[in-house]
């Protein structure tokens, strides 16, 4: 007796036409319209294509760095550690390539040729990734706990380098040139090329290869992950090591750009880059979110507070917006999410 | 003591629930005795745990009624069901680790004056119950510090001093040793002499005819009988009444020859293994029957590298048995014990568990072919006849049957050359639990391996060729199946009652 | 009938006896220790008070005045971590009471009406943080964040722009009592401020020992199930907590203010986290049931002693670094620890 003779097999079945990800990052890429169009009718001037550009643009960093912020939440972790890597390597960037004989201590560096001096840095970013994987993967601590304190460790590195403040004397000319690059003629500077090459790269990861599929598969159920032959120790290591060198890199433009190592640089971006995941629709329990989504989280937010100044509110509001609008992005999604799956 | 009681304990008549699709419940009638030990039988999917949700407050019935000496008793939450004098003791441990004894045994039952705690007679009144049912238990202890058994226990006492008149135990010993299970019958009894009955549900046959005072048997959601365990004349008796015939009987000799050996462990060990060794062949069905706890899930587990055993393993020659990952690249696959938080990705669709063990086939270059996934989705949801409206839905919303299906088809999918099955029928109904028996049969016939874990005897006998029993994290005995095994036997093995069995 | 010999007993062999002797009391070596070290260091360079040693009557003082915020809130975060929760908000709380408080005494009220409103204010912040948490059930690391983000915000919007802190100017003047609550030495030396943190602690050890809020924390914390089961109202008792953290912070707040005589929107930054390393210092659990009110008074002490000593060994620019390694150390080895005493 075989199960086929009981019940001829049915060989199509009928498909949703969109599934619940692809619905919500819809629902964020609708509000983020939304709010330009509303933003553009109250503020002056905020109809523009070069205002459009800058709302990408003057966000570059963060965007970057919501991209390994949002892999890691997907997976069920945080990343609250990217602030202080950008303020790292960006410090260690700087210490590595100042020559070796400074009339003071802040002015003295190690003298290395600037590409060595920029990948060393980054070995120093990923390293706070390796401590991140090391502390939540093997001595299975919260992750919120661990990166808050690597956040910590890794700004705590960038004030002793810097002494607290930072350190921008005896460079090598060519230290200003990557994060002033233009690029083909516009004003489009390379940061920003570099950042939309990791977005296309992390979608096409994210949705066609194996390695992003793993990641849903792991927040969504670690266990089953690990039952079904996913090594989930080494995926988490490598997305925090894969999140601290965006993080390194963003850390080692941002000093290029403004030709310093500050060891403030980068404050407060881990939260941005968290709020604009949250705002993207990335879920907290892991499991459930998009690249693509992040993005236009990234838009809304660019657009709340660039309308807000635009109206000439103080710039003090910011933290007010941003916790309005990731309170009501999360009540939202629950909602739609719920009445859905009704 | 006056056993004469008028009016029974607790009446249920008519009781019914509905699912969508599903009538868990089927107007079921019958009544308890007072100071009695009533056991509750039925396969799993019976209706047993529905009935109990009902009574205990966690669910509320669709239509019928329950009386608690003779009056309406609808409890709307476990709370209420409380104050209405019904207990339950789950199956997780709900005693919190970090407080004292005492402090467990009053919980949520503390007298206070403006929320400070103060003494009052409670605090010795649960001490006596608790010294009455078992003394060794010090109440100033954490609950952290005590064993399994003597958490259980005191999960007992709190019932019994919160004034319950009603006890209902849910599969109460299955994670006890024998020893610890006879000082439970002792505690059952002592309450029963002090009035308190007790609902006693179990699998374990030889419990209920040990301990019942009377049987209520539940079949698909309706009521058998009802009858004292002194009118029932045996086990097969009340086995044909759970089942409606004759189980030790389907078993039917499998034609296909026995290949060569495709599995070698040898001695297995770890904190709950004791030197465990034995062979798998090709194309065979291997049962390991042990009560909860004899090691069964700890030897599927060490098989498939996710737990660490000393010892050696090899499949096909090659040594495993190192990390899950290495086990399903060899060709091992496991459908773990809990469905739902090991089996199951919950949050996603059909479509997007199936693929998961073996991503080499649906990947090119570590690229994703969604293409081929969908395929093998609709390949499987047919094959397996999983029973869904769409491979888009999410697998929480499934059925257990068909979730269990989901399950297998993960492991179908990853042309595994063995399948270790641990409880592969847990929570499943009859329906589903027949196509998952002729599933795992197929699968022996195309040369595969299989290796049943199961805490269940019907279905050891029903389709394993070759049978391990095991007692305590040790393999006592081997055997093979047929029409002349001996049943009393098996149960007296696995019981400890065998010879060599590891005091 | 079975006589009463003992079941299969639990872990009370020898070495589960050390680990549990070491977890129950590892915090009070731990405090020896420092003091011991900080005591026979070489303090060159102790130029930012006394010349001397580090037990130093002023040293002590000072020490002991500026724990007060810390001291106020970490009995409070306690609790709420044992019952499994957690409040990033506290910092921020913590600014916008003492910018709430500054603002209410720099316009004329008296002293007592200023420290009621603003405690007011804290039980608000508290029931914000509790409502999103349990009745709109959103993850308390989430929506803590969020509010750590409004209450900072809010703080900052109640300072006028080009302004930093609420102070003395623009025609208005901090009155002169302003200072006295978190300076005034008013008994043994030590300000008010100092003797409301120990008040503080001294309510919350007998709550957690006393009273039901106590044992329902653990019991919320440690199994949330059969807390449930056994009819306790959890989301009541976490909101109950949450409100008691909004409590302290604006006390926290209100000491903070009156220590530095200014309304700072930022004077609660990072609070949050030296508050968990306190926490966890002192053996509170991630994951809750386990911890001690008590335990935590004595880690805050002993990180209060690390970073005033330290200030007169190394440059003030090491702080971020230790306090993160200490806060990345006490969660591994507290994690550890607990694992091992729990599956022994």
């Amino acid at each position: 007796m075989t199960i086929s003779a009981q019940i001829p097999p049915r060989t199509e079945f009928t498909r949703r036409r969109l599934g619940d990800e692809a619905f919500i990052t819809l629902l964020v890429v609708l509000a983020a319209v939304a709010l330009f169009l509303t933003a553009s009718l109250l503020v002056p001037n905020f109809f523009q294509l070069q205002n459009m550009i800058n709302l990408v643009t003057n966000n570059w960093a963060v965007i970057s760095l919501g991209v390994g912020v949002t892999f890691l939440l997907v997976s069920g972790n945080f990343d609250l550690s990217v602030g202080g890597v950008v303020a790292l390597s960006g410090v260690l960037s700087v210490w590595f390539a100042q020559s070796a004989g400074g009339a003071n201590a802040l002015s003295t560096g190690l003298g290395m040729p600037y590409f060595l001096a920029i990948a060393c840095a980054l070995l120093g970013a990923m390293a706070i990734g390796g401590l991140n994987a090391l502390f939540v993967v093997r001595f299975g601590v919260p992750s919120i706990i661990v990166t808050l304190g690597t956040m910590m460790v890794a700004r705590g590195i960038a004030q002793v380098i810097t002494h607290g403040s930072q350190r921008n004397t005896n460079l090598p000319e060519e230290f200003g040139v990557l994060g002033n690059l233009y690029m083909f003629g516009t004003s489009v500077k390379l940061p920003v090329v570099l950042m939309i090459l990791l977005i296309l790269i992390a979608v096409f990861i994210e949705k066609k290869t194996v390695f992003g599929r793993k990641t849903y598969w792991i927040g969504a159920n670690a266990v089953a992950a690990t039952l079904s032959g996913i090594d989930r120790a080494k995926h988490i290591t490598y997305l925090y090591l894969f999140s601290s060198a965006i993080a390194g890199v963003v850390g080692i433009l941002l000093a290029s750009e403004f030709k310093s190592g500050f060891s403030n640089r980068g404050m407060l971006m881990e939260f941005d880059a968290l709020v604009i995941a949250l705002l993207g629709g990335v879920a907290i329990a892991g499991g459930f979110g998009s690249v693509v989504g992040m993005f236009f989280g990234a838009i809304i937010l660019a657009v709340v507070t660039s309308a807000a100044t635009g109206l000439v509110l103080s710039p003090d509001w910011q933290f007010t917006l941003k916790a309005i609008a990731v309170f009501l992005a999360i009540v939202v999604q629950t909602w739609a999410l719920a009445r859905r799956n009704r | 003591m006056d056993r004469e009681q008028q009016t029974p304990v607790l009446s249920v008549v008519g009781l019914t629930k509905d699912y969508p699709g599903v009538r868990a419940v089927d107007d079921v009638t019958f009544s308890i005795e007072a100071g009695s030990v009533h056991c509750l039988v039925g396969e799993n999917g019976a209706g047993k745990s529905t009935l109990v949700k009902m009574l205990t407050g966690a669910l509320q019935p669709t239509s019928g009624s329950m009386k608690v000496r003779g009056q309406p008793f609808f409890p709307a939450n476990p709370q209420e069901a409380r104050d209405g004098g019904i207990a339950t003791l789950f199956q997780e441990m709900h005693v919190v680790d970090e407080l004292t004894v005492m402090e467990n045994l009053t919980l949520g039952m503390e007298r206070s004056r403006f929320g400070f705690l103060v003494k009052s007679d409670l605090d010795d009144r649960v001490v006596r119950t608790l010294n009455a049912i078992e003394p060794s238990i010090d109440a100033t202890a954490r609950v952290s510090s005590l064993s399994v058994a003597q958490k259980q226990i005191v999960e007992i006492a709190r019932a019994a001093s919160s004034g319950a008149s009603v006890i209902i135990m849910d599969e109460p010993t299955a994670a006890l040793s024998e020893r610890e299970v006879e000082r439970l019958f002792g505690v059952i009894r002592r309450l029963r002499e002090s009035d308190v009955t007790v609902i006693y549900i179990s699998h374990k046959l030889d419990e209920i005819f040990q301990l019942g005072d009377a049987v209520t048997v539940l079949r698909d959601g309706r009521h058998i009988a009802t009858a004292p365990l002194s009118e029932i004349a045996d086990r097969s008796d009340l086995i044909r009444m759970m089942i409606g015939r004759n189980v030790f009987q389907t078993y039917e000799p499998r034609k296909t020859a026995t290949g060569e050996t495709v599995l070698e462990a040898r001695s297995l060990a770890n904190h709950l293994l004791d030197d465990v060794s034995f062979d798998i062949k090709r194309g065979e069905i291997v049962g390991f029957y042990g009560l909860v706890g004899a090691g069964k899930t700890e030897i599927a587990r060490a098989l498939f590298g996710a737990d660490k055993a000393s010892g050696s393993i090899t499949f096909k020659g090659n040594p495993v048995g190192h990390s899950p990952r290495q086990a399903i690249e060899a060709g091992i696959a496991l459908v773990p014990e809990e469905r739902r938080t090991q089996g199951l990705f919950t949050n996603l669709s059909i479509r997007e568990n199936i693929p998961v063990m073996n991503l080499r086939k649906l990947s090119d270059k570590g690229v994703y072919r969604s293409s081929e996934e969908l395929a093998a989705a609709n390949e499987y949801v047919g094959k397996l006849s999983i029973a869904t409206d769409s491979i888009d839905k999410h697998t929480e919303k499934l059925s257990g049957g068909n979730q269990q299906k989901v399950v297998f088809a993960k492991c179908l999918f990853a042309d595994a050359d063995l399948l270790l099955l641990d409880e592969p029928t847990r929570g499943v109904d009859v329906g589903a639990k027949m196509e998952i028996y002729n599933i795992i049969k197929n699968m022996a016939d195309t040369g595969k391996s299989v290796a049943v874990f199961s805490s269940e005897l019907e279905e050891v006998l029903g389709i394993c060729d070759r049978i391990f029993l095991l007692y305590s994290g040790a393999l006592i005995e081997e055997m093979a199946n047929g029409p002349e095994v001996d049943i009393a036997h098996i149960l007296n093995v696995v019981t400890g009652g065998g010879e060599g069995a590891v005091q | 009938m079975s006589q009463p010999t003992a079941i299969s007993q639990g872990p009370t062999d020898r070495n589960g006896r050390i680990a549990r002797f070491l977890r129950d009391y590892y915090i009070y070596f731990v405090f020896v220790a420092v003091i011991a070290v900080l005591s026979v260091a070489n303090l060159d360079q102790f130029t930012l008070f006394e010349r001397g040693n580090f037990l130093n009557k002023y040293n002590i003082i000072n020490i002991l005045r500026v724990s007060a915020p810390l001291i106020t809130l970490a009995g409070a975060f306690t609790l709420l971590m044992v019952s499994g929760y957690i409040d990033l908000s506290v910092g921020s709380a913590m600014s916008l009471s003492a910018v709430v408080y500054a603002l209410l005494a720099i316009n004329g009220v008296p002293f007592l009406p200023a420290f009621v409103a603003t405690v007011a204010v804290g039980v608000v912040l508290g029931t914000i943080n509790g409502f999103l948490v349990v009745r709109l059930k959103i993850t308390p690391v989430i929506a803590t964040l969020i509010t750590l983000s409004l209450y900072k915000g809010i703080a900052l919007l109640l300072v006028q722009d080009g302004v930093s802190a609420i102070k003395s100017g623009g025609g208005l003047k901090m009155p002169a009592w302003f200072n006295d609550y978190g300076r005034e030495g008013v008994l043994l030396s030590l300000p008010m401020a100092f003797w409301v943190a120990i008040l503080v602690t001294l309510v919350l050890i007998i709550v957690q020992k006393r009273t039901l809020i106590g044992k329902y924390a653990a019991a919320t914390g440690g199994n949330p199930t059969a807390a449930k089961l056994s009819g306790i109202k959890t989301g009541k008792i976490v909101w109950v907590l949450y409100g008691i953290v909004g409590v302290t912070a604006a006390l926290a707040g209100i000491a903070r203010s009156s220590f530095m005589s200014l309304g700072d929107p930022l004077s609660g930054d990072g609070m949050e986290l030296t508050v968990i390393l306190v926490v966890l210092l002192g053996g509170t659990a991630f994951s809750g049931g386990e911890g001690r009110v008590s335990k935590s008074f004595v880690a805050a002490l002993i990180i209060m002693s690390l970073t005033v000593g330290m200030l007169t060994l190394v440059p003030a620019y090491y702080q971020t670094l230790v306090i993160g390694s200490a806060l990345l150390l006490a969660a591994a080895s507290n994690h550890i620890v607990s694992k091992k005493g729990k599956s022994s």
